[in-house]
């Protein structure tokens, strides 16, 4: 990893004399069981980490709780968090330096977005409601499915009632119209 | 061959077609996925990249899923992206 230590001052990258950033979007995967409160002081961690470095988070984003597709480190579920900020060419080092000595972090990716961004131009300021959303795990997928799981097993149950009562009814409609024509 | 994939890869004996000509009109659009002229493709849309797989996670070839090529391409760097996420399988089934 190339050193991205640099004293100040000094050129961090070939774009900062063009007064340009390049712009990133990272997706971290956290474990499961990771607390609220936890994601919060990840979150502000890192946003100190960018904003000391020239680089400006502009947007944090909570997926939510996900079945993963594969198992990774033996885990079927993760937190998904999706950060968009934009820096020099340092950043990406640091943030992902960040991310590998994190023990909730299972994964993460970073992608670039777009070169020679102006940062004046980019809006967007994380909020402090931003950040209370994003440290909102979500819904648990297996409890949604054992609740949807639940409430489809009511509904068969009820058409069935349903249908059984209906049958009976025929019945003894049939029962009774069969006694007529046998009284006649 | 697996199930999945027969749909288009077992093409059965193409020996005697002389014509080669029409092979591509016959071979394109044979996936279903509705119209594709102004798709966006992103990697953090995974259902919509689903549409994309057969049912073992493979990628299906443009020839297949009448993409063009630039379109093929984004789909196919979209997918790869999708699965270092875990949001797509590597392989299922």
């Amino acid at each position: 990893m190339a050193k991205a230590t640099v004293a100040a001052g000094r050129v961090l990258s070939q774009r900062a004399k063009l007064n340009t950033q390049r712009e990133y979007e990272s997706v971290t995967i956290l474990r499961p069981e990771t607390a609220r409160s936890e994601i919060a002081d990840l979150i502000t961690r890192m946003r100190e980490v960018i904003s000391g470095r020239g680089a400006r988070l502009t947007k944090i984003d909570s997926w939510g709780m996900r079945v993963l597709a594969f198992p990774i480190a033996h885990l079927r579920k993760g937190i998904y968090l999706y950060w968009r900020y934009h820096g020099g060419s340092d950043i990406v080092a640091e943030f992902e330096r960040h991310m590998r000595l994190h023990d909730k972090v299972i994964r993460f990716y970073t992608v670039l977005i777009d070169e020679d961004v102006d940062p004046e131009a980019r809006p967007g300021e994380v909020t402090d409601d931003l950040l209370d959303a994003a440290t909102d795990p979500g819904p648990d997928p297996d409890e949604l499915a054992r609740q949807a799981a639940a409430e489809e097993a009511a509904r068969q149950a009820e058409y069935e009632a349903n249908r059984r009562q209906r049958e009976e009814e025929e019945g003894e409609a049939e029962f009774n119209a069969n006694q007529e024509d046998d009284n006649r | 061959m697996r199930d999945g994939d027969r749909d288009f890869k077992d093409r059965g004996d193409r020996g005697d077609r002389g014509d080669r000509g029409d092979r591509e009109g016959r071979m394109r659009r044979r996936f279903n996925v509705g119209d594709t002229k102004e798709l966006v493709i992103d990697y953090k849309n995974p259902q919509m990249l689903k549409n994309f797989l057969t049912d073992r996670g493979k990628i299906v070839p443009a020839r297949i899923s009448g993409l063009t090529a630039r379109q093929q391409r984004q789909l196919t760097q979209a997918i790869k992206r999708a699965r270092m996420l875990a949001l797509l399988p590597f392989t299922s089934g």
